[in-house]
């Protein structure tokens, strides 16, 4: 008990800075940039609906303003700032003992998942990833979820070999 | 032990208060709603609620009939079904615990329902909702037995074993009355009371303007806001009393029993329940001290365990304590789960955090303000008695933060209104995920959250805004460079 706490002091400043070395397809860019205009043309319908509706009947003018105003902020947020930043901080780095995942936006996150409490991995791919090649990888522990969205292919397909090849060494009753 | 066997006739009659129970909303429906139409002949309505009764009887005994159980070839085998017949066979070692619990109808005839849990979640579990007593043991027994006997050779050995656990086996933690009492009556139903009776007295003062308006009717409005609001409150008493005696009823006799690989929890009054939760089942357990509780130094524990289904919500969250002084909790613990340590200092989070969490409850505060006192103009201002609340509030959470690590446990506390401590032993921890925003990241805080399985989701300890040196320091001691685990 107590050579541990020898142990947990070992780890000083340079860790901080170290992020995790792998980063995600660039073609994720254009997925997220995509998907971001999908959901932007929706508040696009719609402000244009009410745009029609307000000159046929006459509504006052100031809420088509604002519907505008919203939706041009969306799409500027949903098609370009947030794919970008999201791409720029989403890193991953699969190592002998551990998985070690940093995303976010405004919010960095950093997660750890020890390689022995993985109970699966599987790669997804929906039309729009098929579409670019890609797949994401979806780690499962007992108790959590974890993806590593759009990667290319052959390389989700490569990471989930090693890291069910990893993961099935140490068996471990929950 | 083979040939099948059907249930106690009994089941007939559970099976028909399990139909009504699903049945009466859409019966509801069916029946009284037409009720009020008119045009149609006023015999319809009893034929046709005569006709569902016979189809829920009927169905019933058919239920009943068709259900047999056996045991064979190393498995428990069920077979059920009316028109769709399921078997259902589960293998003795996929069997996690045997659950013996009796309901009040179960206990008129002396019957108990037995409840087969398996790894697969709800819908691997097996239920015989009434066989009798003896039956029930002798399948326990028969079970326990195949399972441990992994060679038929051994067999004998296994049997002194078992009589040794049975010896061995003792109650370390009984619930007494007074405690009960004082659990339920301290137990959340109190905050529902207060809240409620606030409400209703903040009502009361509100109606003084009111009297003033209408001077003609002075007397009558008083004395109706008055027996109106006492009316309220007795109700209230009388709800919260009624919460409080059911609470009683239901963890009566409460009992924790250990043996060398189980703990036993039973309790109840008229349902008794008997939950078996082996120990390498446990992933870690949770104190929680609630607003009137923390103050008294009593708290409530829970056991984290993997396992338990989802149709039986109460599997999912098992108190191993419901009420125990602060100061026992550790001797306690160390009878049952010697393993979790509950006694450490935990290191606080560092005081510039206090203003983090501050403005946390302001992002939410400004425009609930904002909204009150913009609709409710003279009323509204009074909003602003939130703020030293709110305030109050954050440091309490702020206060009651902190972390600690000791040999091959971490512990995580944190409060929302109850505080909550975890306690995880690192080899049971799912992940740990540590998060920082750009305003915690220039004060050099994160948030740091860690994961353990729990029922068939997860529980989460959480520390908002510790040191994020602290951060790494939990990260080494959750992956050492060199081992790939010290177990």
């Amino acid at each position: 008990m107590d050579d541990d706490d020898s142990i947990s002091i070992t780890c000083p400043e340079e860790e901080k800075h170290m992020e995790p070395e792998n980063r995600i397809s660039n073609k994720a860019l254009t997925v997220w940039k995509i998907s971001g205009l999908i959901s932007c043309s929706i508040t696009w319908i719609i402000s244009i609906a009410v745009l029609v509706l307000t000159i046929i009947f006459d509504w006052t003018y100031w809420v088509i303003g604002a519907l505008v105003l919203i939706s041009t902020i969306q799409s500027y947020l949903a098609i370009f700032l947030i794919p970008s930043v999201k791409w720029k901080r989403w890193r991953y780095e699969v190592r002998n003992t551990e998985i070690d995942i940093q995303s976010g936006i405004f919010i960095i996150k950093r997660t750890l998942i020890p390689m022995i409490r993985v109970q699966h991995v599987e790669t997804k791919q929906g039309p729009l990833l098929r579409k670019y090649d890609l797949a994401s990888v979806e780690i499962s522990t007992a108790a959590t979820l974890h993806v590593i969205p759009a990667l290319d292919l052959a390389e989700a397909d490569e990471l989930r070999h090693y890291i069910s090849r990893m993961a099935s060494v140490e068996e471990e009753d929950v | 032990m083979s040939d099948p066997k059907r249930l106690h006739p009994i089941a007939v009659l559970l099976n028909i208060i399990k139909s009504i129970k699903e049945l009466v909303i859409p019966f509801l429906l069916v029946v009284v709603i037409p009720g009020k139409n008119e045009g149609i002949p006023g015999w319809i309505q009893p034929l046709v609620i005569a006709i569902i009764i016979l189809l829920i009887i009927g169905n019933a005994f058919l239920q009943w009939l068709r259900f047999t159980y056996r045991i064979e070839e190393g498995e428990f085998r069920i077979e059920s079904g009316v028109f769709v017949r399921k078997k259902r066979y589960i293998k003795f070692d996929r069997i996690h615990s045997i659950d013996i619990s009796e309901g009040i109808i179960q206990r008129v005839f002396s019957l108990v329902k037995l409840n087969i849990e398996t790894a697969g979640g709800s819908q691997a579990d097996a239920v015989l909702s009434a066989i009798r007593k003896s039956d029930a043991d002798r399948i326990n027994a028969y079970i326990s037995e195949e399972k441990n006997a992994y060679n038929p050779f051994d067999r004998d050995k296994d049997e002194v074993a078992d009589n040794e656990i049975v010896a061995k086996s003792s109650s370390v933690f009984k619930q007494t009355l007074p405690q009960l009492f004082a659990m339920a009556a301290t137990s959340g139903a109190v905050g529902v009371f207060l809240s409620g009776a606030v409400a209703f007295i903040s009502q009361f003062d509100e109606m003084i303007p009111f009297q003033r308006i209408f001077k003609d009717y002075e007397d009558f409005i008083e004395m109706g806001t008055f027996i109106l609001t006492l009316f309220a409150l007795v109700a209230l008493l009388a709800v919260y009393v009624l919460a409080t005696l059911s609470m009683v009823i239901k963890y009566a006799s409460f009992t924790v029993i250990k043996t060398d690989e189980e703990i036993v929890i039973s309790r109840g009054l008229l349902e008794k329940r008997r939950l078996t939760i082996p120990i390498h089942k446990i992933q870690g357990i949770r104190i929680m001290e609630n607003l009137i509780r923390k103050p008294l130094g009593l708290a409530t524990v829970y056991i984290e365990y993997a396992g338990g289904s989802m149709e039986d919500k109460e599997s999912l969250s098992i108190m191993l304590f419901p009420l125990i002084r602060k100061k026992h909790l550790q001797g306690k613990i160390l009878e049952i789960l010697p393993v979790y340590e509950t006694d450490t200092k935990m290191k606080p989070i560092p005081k510039r955090a206090l203003s983090r969490y501050v403005f946390r409850k302001f992002l939410y505060l400004i425009p609930i303000i904002g909204a009150l006192v913009w609709f409710f103009r003279p009323w509204g201002y009074l909003s602003f008695l939130l703020v030293p609340l709110a305030i109050f509030w954050a440091y309490m959470q702020y206060r009651d933060a902190g972390w600690s690590i000791e040999g091959n446990l971490l512990l995580l506390s944190s409060r929302f209104f109850s505080k909550q401590t975890l306690i995880m032993q690192r080899s049971r921890i799912q992940s740990i995920t540590y998060k920082k925003s750009w305003f915690q990241n220039r004060k050099e805080l994160a948030t740091i959250t860690a994961s353990i399985k729990s029922g068939i989701t997860s529980r989460v300890g959480m520390v908002a805004d510790m040191e994020e040196k602290d951060c790494l320091i939990i990260k080494s001691w959750y992956l050492p460079e060199k081992a790939v685990d010290s177990q």
